[in-house]
């Protein structure tokens, strides 16, 4: 088991960025899925549907710190060595991160008259994981305590969560000045299936004590340790059909529910330079029913068994040391199995941008974008900044990223992007979107430099979609 | 000009995909991959008097004293499979004047000794106390056998006694066991 956790951890390690970071999306006014970034973007047509479950797709897998170059790599060095180098160049606040997304069914529309605004909703499906490095665990399954005399092993390394869930959404864009356009998206979500480990306390420790009964103390102090589950017991069991039949009606609003919703902006200080912000998944799911949670408190310090050489009679029996250690350590450090509910808070993404339109312009009229009241008349070039952070179990994670974007007529749209955070300084992207008679295909990826071999990748996610907007 | 454009996107998002490969890497390598920590683990401690060594209603010695303990972890498949080596370390520091002939036989759940490890305590110097290590380091063939083991059986056996013996036989032990996970 510990094999496996170790191979599927290193194995994956992708070293991905900031894993939801879609660079290539915000502020792309092109494509529909903008509005699922910033609900306050700038919206130029009339309508857009999505093909459902075609409309959009995102996906993103790996780890921050390693590559899988930096294990299976063919360079005759014993794999064992590799990742010992490894684990030992990892920190605990490494990360290996899944995030998945699938447009389900994506719309929006004009309404016209005194007050026009823009709406939207749809149905998407996400899975996200990420699961921090547990440094000091894997080192103990690793090598062993014997080279860690005294060294205390934190429980606070553990620190993982996994969501699949779906998410309805319904979203209101409003052009609310000459200036300012201005967005809210409420949000339904439905959690299919839930697992997480985070905020662990406690430490294992081996020291060599003079004065102490034996030669070491084994000592477990402050555990505070919880696993909670959502949605597992019920499938416990069950045949492939049958889950499938279930996780189906969770995802159809029958799932644990939770509420959210994102807000957005758009600002123009003049008619080249823009500021957008957007604050998205502000909210938690309440997981009421169909939930575990395992929580092992306490402390304990082992000394091994000792022997009291007692005189027995012929019919008595010996002494159960051994029984008696195991109800000690059960005693003292209970495990106990829970099925109250709790809240867990969707992890807040929080986008903003500062975008510089120059070039001539394009779009039809002149160039005059009149269906958002002349307000902006668009160019073929922008370029820009856009800063972007989610809050993780272990706190923020950050991206910055530098993007161009070029427009070629009303039919081909393209952006580049270079991103830069604490784990990656190469990460280039670029994302094409054709427009047809109104049927619009985008296509986007990171991290092109290492596309060419995917495994000493720092970061590669890929997002393409197909939509139908009417200007 | 529209079916070229599409055609172009398509071959961009083939190349795409067609250039995105694993090179200069082999994943046959996770076939050799062995989880081999080293654990050092607390064994048994005792604290024997002197008195232990005497029947004060009969006025006899005793010259042997016994106790039991189960180690179950040492028995089973699991622990078979993947324990390569163990080395057993014991310290003993005796304040008794007389020499001790200490044994730990290592008993399957029919009492069947799988594994007999023996040694000798030296006496103590007058009033001081001596201390006396014994080490036994086991191999694979050695392991197979202990592993059958469920319980461990300590003997201490004194030459001879007497009502006004004193002091104290202290034993503390460990064990580093070396496990190959596979």
């Amino acid at each position: 088991m510990i094999k496996k956790i170790l191979f599927i951890y290193l194995f994956l390690g992708i070293s991905v960025v900031v894993c939801q970071n879609k660079q290539l999306l915000y502020n792309w006014e092109v494509t529909p899925q903008t509005l699922l970034l910033n609900p306050g973007s700038i919206v130029s047509g009339k309508f857009h549907a999505g093909v459902p479950l075609g409309s959009g797709f995102h996906f993103n897998v790996g780890s921050s710190g390693v590559s899988v170059f930096d294990v299976f790599a063919d360079d005759g060095v014993d794999i064992n060595t590799k990742i010992t180098n490894t684990i030992s160049r990892l920190s605990s606040r490494d990360f290996f991160t899944v995030n998945q997304q699938l447009d389900v069914i994506n719309f929006g529309w004009l309404s016209k008259g005194f007050d026009p605004m823009y709406f939207s909703g749809g149905m998407y499906q996400e899975l996200d994981v990420i699961a921090y490095f547990p440094k000091d665990i894997a080192l103990l399954a690793w090598e062993g305590n014997r080279n860690y005399i005294g060294k205390a092993f934190d429980f606070n390394h553990i620190s993982a969560r996994a969501d699949l869930l779906t998410v309805y959404h319904f979203g209101v864009n409003k052009q609310v000045s000459k200036k300012l356009t201005a967005g809210v998206r409420f949000k339904l979500y439905s959690s299919m299936v839930s697992v997480s480990s985070t905020r662990n306390k406690g430490a294992f420790k081996t020291t060599l004590r003079p004065g102490s009964v034996n030669i070491y103390e084994h000592t477990v102090t402050d555990l505070d340790a919880e696993v909670k589950t959502s949605g597992f017991i019920s499938l416990d069991g069950l045949e492939q059909s049958q889950v499938s039949k279930k996780l189906l009606g969770r995802a159809l609003l029958g799932g644990n529910l939770g509420i959210g919703f994102d807000v957005g902006m758009t600002y123009q200080f003049d008619k080249q330079l823009s500021l957008t912000a957007s604050v998205l998944d502000l909210g938690a799911i309440f997981h009421t029913k169909d939930t575990e949670r395992y929580k092992a408190t306490g402390d304990y310090t082992l000394d091994g068994i000792e022997l009291i050489f007692p005189e027995l009679e012929s019919d008595q029996s010996t002494i159960p040391y051994y029984d008696n250690l195991e109800d000690d350590i059960v005693r003292e450090i209970p495990v106990d199995t829970l099925n109250t509910g709790y809240t867990q808070l969707r992890p807040t993404k929080i986008n903003a941008a500062l975008h510089y339109d120059f070039g001539r312009f394009v779009g039809d009229k002149g160039g005059c974008n009149c269906k958002n009241n002349g307000t902006k008349q668009k160019r073929v070039s922008q370029a820009g900044f856009q800063y972007f952070s989610i809050f993780r179990p272990r706190g923020l994670q950050m991206a910055g990223t530098l993007y161009y974007t070029r427009s070629f007529g009303n039919t081909i749209s393209i952006k580049t992007t270079y991103t830069l955070d604490r784990y990656s300084a190469k990460n280039i992207g670029a994302g094409m979107f054709l427009n047809i008679a109104g049927v619009n295909l985008f296509l986007a990826a990171d991290n092109l430099l290492q596309m060419s071999n995917l495994a000493k990748a720092n970061s590669v996610s890929l997002q393409v979609g197909l939509n139908y907007i009417l200007n | 000009m529209e079916t070229n454009i599409f055609k172009l996107f398509f071959l961009l998002t083939f190349t795409l995909l067609c250039v995105s490969c694993f090179e200069d890497t082999d994943f046959n390598q996770a076939s050799d991959v062995l989880v081999r920590p080293e654990i050092e683990l607390d064994l048994i401690y005792f604290n024997l008097e002197a008195s232990k060594f005497y029947n004060y209603t009969n006025n006899t010695e005793i010259l042997v004293v016994r106790d039991t303990t189960d180690l179950d972890f040492l028995g089973g498949d699991d622990i078979t499979d993947i324990l390569k080596g163990a080395d057993f370390f014991f310290e003993f520091t005796n304040s008794i004047p007389r020499g001790f002939n200490v044994s730990f036989d290592f008993l399957n759940q029919d009492n069947v000794s799988k594994f007999l490890m023996q040694t000798t305590v030296a006496s103590a110097n007058q009033d001081a106390p001596v201390v006396s290590y014994f080490v036994q380091s086991l191999d694979e063939p050695q392991i197979k056998e202990l592993t059958k083991a469920k319980k461990v059986l300590v003997t201490v056996t004194i030459p001879s006694s007497s009502q006004d013996l004193s002091g104290v036989l202290n034993l503390q032990s460990k064990t580093t066991y070396y496990l190959q996970i596979e």
